[in-house]
């Protein structure tokens, strides 16, 4: 018994052993790294241009004109503006210019709220009035049946918000919000996302 | 090498997910809609299969010591070459299979296989078992996707042309129950399908043993 065990630690601090270890995980992860750059170089401009057109799409969604809309590069987002979203129950990740013949006709705002199962992400657009144009889902996590009612618009719960603005103080589900029965939560979580919007529109002017 | 007996061992016998029980999370998870079922199938009887080959080619090498160390970095190098190839030629099925296509590196299945089979068996042996080991999982969850969409949603075949589309409506929407879509439906009809499993394997096995 001592025998073996002496015999196991010999063979634990063997160097020769250690090194065979060490250069062995060392060759594969380097050898599976250049692999994986090289899917990476392959798949990325694929991936960035689907992610492109599906913010596009989401953008088009909520504008007032979506045939001759244009947008703007991706704004920077000053502390001023997250910080109105936050106060105001979302956060804002992304802001973008809408353009109508060149000229600036409003804003999408894509913004996060939490949702009944997660969080709810979505592309709120707002014109240069400071009125809703459109609001729609970009991802979501709800439960599937009830949450999505939600999420996919039903009995045009998401266009309710059409043209709503800051003047109509903020929107709360029950008092200027109709949501939709057994899936408050899910529509609290939208609700919450057009206030955020609609604090950082007011914001920026 | 005996291509028979590993089919029926991969469908039936020793099937990954009503059997050895493994891959519990994403069996759960997925199985809402025909197509999640199928893509989530496929992916993994692919990383499966690469996977079970490469580590079966270099098992001579691997010191004993860190072979859990270099299977993992095997599949989730594999896992990630998928993800990222599912991201950029089918985005369908990437948003709505989401982080579970991530999360294959940790699925037990591939890594059951690994050091259970491909570690000690030869290259094509261990090709064919990530071929059936993968078809046994994908039928499983297809069953599972089947019975749930079924229950749950009334429909057939959701997302089957195109990641949108609504299933065929086979009950009518009043009868469906909501919760089969949810966990404590993929819970109910996963033990279910096990209890079946292995009482349909015992049913066979006392036939055998009566002969």
């Amino acid at each position: 018994m001592s025998d073996k065990a002496m015999t196991k630690e010999k063979v634990n601090m063997d160097p020769k052993y250690i090194i065979r270890l060490t250069v062995t995980l060392l060759v594969t992860c380097v050898v599976v790294a250049g692999l994986l750059g090289l899917v990476n170089k392959v798949t990325e401009p694929n991936i960035a241009a689907i992610n492109q057109a599906k913010t596009e799409q989401a953008m088009k969604a909520v504008v007032a004109d979506p045939e001759n809309s244009t947008f703007s590069e991706a704004l920077g987002l000053t502390e001023e503006m997250t910080a109105a979203a936050t106060n105001a129950g979302g956060t804002l990740t992304e802001a973008y210019e809408v353009q109508l013949g060149g000229e600036s006709v409003g804003y999408a705002f894509k913004v996060v709220a939490g949702g009944s199962q997660g969080n709810i992400e979505m592309m709120v657009g707002v014109d240069a009035v400071g009125a809703v144009t459109g609001v729609s889902v970009v991802d979501h996590s709800e439960t599937a049946g009830i949450g999505t009612r939600v999420t996919d618009n039903e009995n045009g719960v998401l266009d309710q918000f059409k043209g709503k603005s800051a003047a109509d103080g903020t929107l709360a589900v029950g008092t200027n919000v109709d949501a939709i029965t057994g899936a408050t939560v899910s529509s609290r979580g939208v609700t919450a996302g057009v206030n955020a919007a609609l604090a950082v529109a007011g914001v920026m002017g | 090498m005996n291509l028979k007996k590993q089919f029926i061992e991969g469908l039936l016998t020793q099937n990954p997910v009503l059997v050895q029980v493994l891959g519990m999370c994403s069996t759960m998870a997925i199985t809402t809609s025909f197509f999640n079922g199928l893509g989530m199938g496929v992916a993994v009887l692919v990383i499966l299969t690469l996977s079970n080959v490469i580590i079966s080619a270099i098992r001579k090498i691997i010191p004993d010591k860190i072979r859990i160390a270099m299977f993992i970095v095997v599949i989730a190098g594999f896992v990630t070459m998928v993800d990222l190839l599912i991201q950029a030629f089918v985005p369908a099925l990437s948003s709505s299979l989401g982080v579970f296509i991530p999360l294959i590196v940790v699925n037990c299945i591939i890594l059951g296989r690994a050091e259970s089979f491909s570690y000690k068996n030869g290259i094509a042996a261990s090709f064919f078992d990530g071929i059936f080991q993968g078809i046994g999982y994908t039928v499983v969850l297809m069953a599972m996707c089947i019975i749930r969409e079924f229950l749950g949603a009334g429909t057939f075949g959701a997302g089957l042309l195109g990641p949108d589309a609504k299933g065929i409506q086979i009950l009518p929407s009043q009868f469906p129950a909501g919760m089969m879509t949810m966990p404590v439906g993929g819970f109910l009809v996963l033990g279910v399908l096990i209890a079946a499993m292995q009482w349909a394997l015992n049913k066979s096995k006392n036939k055998e043993e009566s002969k």
